[in-house]
């Protein structure tokens, strides 16, 4: 089975790069960006079982990046890790598809825990989504 | 410190800045943690794979070690939430907010005070919610003036209490010495800071002695007088950092 797959989005770059040293010995593939224009260009590209988004970054916002990411990817399982994330945004952030809000700092083996049932979660959908157009297939072919 | 100087529009304009700038450094501060943070889960990863070789007895140090600069860094991290909270109470002077969540606030303000001030300070948070709506940041100036009377008052039994509850629609929040307190009909008593944020809130301000305890008591209406009309409205700039 392929390693579960995240893309890493904060512009804290010695932050990602030690919290993705950590998720690698966990056994994670991971990738990182500094930007939402760089997720974004990531993700249109590759794709991943999870995102973990920051929310306060300059140039794109983590609530836009999570937005176009959605456009990208629809299925991609988003979680929000931020420093200061008020009840405005992290309502903003849920209603925007967001699975997940945690404060730093968080525990890593909590993160990648999510990050795994974020996957298996993705999978359910994309069976579900499979189903349904099957049964629309056999409803219209009158087979 | 010397008082803020300049027109009250200049005034609130300065706290503004600086609410700013705090909650911006804060931010920053936070990330400056949160790597820190990472890198002893770093080094307490390196340390666990390393503890069934030779080199076990300083992977235990090394994994104690960084148990030990996380839990200052949680202890900074519990500052800088106060840091951070604080300098959001500048944000607008019209905004309905919970007294409990500003009273813990304040708690956590006073805490130092009262510490080097060897007095036992209590902050109870009332049993139901109390929503308020006005300026938050000119409560939190009355209630810590409160809290400043008690301790400058602190004598041989260094307790006091801060207790809220509902009351007329607002709420009544009470301060209980267990030393004397100033009187305070004299005129001047009051703290201007205190009077500042009564003013702010038309608020009363009782006092009571001559029993095992003695009191100071701010009646607040459940809605503050828009007096400041340049100033009601969300100020722009209002920062989420």
């Amino acid at each position: 089975m392929r390693p579960d797959r995240v893309l890493l989005i904060d512009d804290e770059a010695d932050f990602l790069e030690i919290l993705s040293e950590r998720m690698r010995s966990r056994g994670l593939e991971v990738r990182c960006a500094t930007s939402g224009a760089q997720a974004l260009r990531i993700a249109e590209t590759e794709t991943f079982d999870a995102a973990v988004l920051d929310l306060a970054m300059p140039g794109l916002d983590g609530l836009e990046t999570l937005r176009r990411l959605h456009e990208v990817q629809p299925d991609l399982q988003v979680m929000i890790l931020s420093g200061r994330a008020t009840v405005k945004t992290a309502v903003e952030a849920i209603q925007l598809g967001a699975i997940d809000i945690f404060e730093k700092p968080t525990d890593v083996e909590t993160l990648v825990e999510r990050i795994r049932a974020a996957r298996a979660r993705r999978l359910a959908e994309g069976d579900r989504a499979t189903q349904g157009q099957i049964d629309e297939i056999l409803k219209t072919r009158g087979w | 410190m010397n008082a803020p100087s300049g027109s009250p529009k200049l005034q609130r304009e300065g706290l503004r800045f600086f609410g700013q700038i705090a909650a911006g450094l804060s931010h920053e501060l936070s990330n400056v943690l949160n790597i820190i943070n990472e890198l002893a889960g770093l080094q307490q990863d390196i340390a666990g794979a390393a503890t069934d070789d030779a080199r076990g007895a300083q992977a235990g140090r090394i994994t104690d070690l960084a148990g030990r600069i996380r839990a200052q860094i949680e202890r900074a991290e519990g500052l800088n939430r106060r840091l951070h909270a604080f300098a959001h109470t500048i944000d607008s002077a019209a905004v309905a907010f919970d007294l409990a969540d500003l009273l813990d606030l304040l708690e956590a303000l006073a805490a130092r005070a009262a510490r080097l001030g060897q007095v036992e300070l209590r902050i109870h948070r009332p049993t139901t919610p109390i929503t308020l709506q006005g300026d938050p940041f000119a409560l939190l100036l009355s209630l810590y003036a409160m809290i400043e009377l008690g301790l400058a008052a602190a004598a041989s039994e260094r307790r006091l209490s801060l207790d809220a509850e509902p009351a007329s629609g607002g709420a009544r929040v009470t301060l209980e010495s267990a030393d004397p307190l100033p009187p305070l009909e004299e005129p001047g008593s009051v703290a201007p800071a205190l009077e500042m944020g009564r003013a702010a809130w038309g608020a009363t301000i009782t006092s009571d002695g001559g029993r095992e305890t003695e009191t100071v008591v701010l009646s607040l209406p459940a809605i503050a007088p828009t007096h400041r009309s340049e100033n009601d409205a969300p100020r722009e700039g209002s920062h989420e950092t």
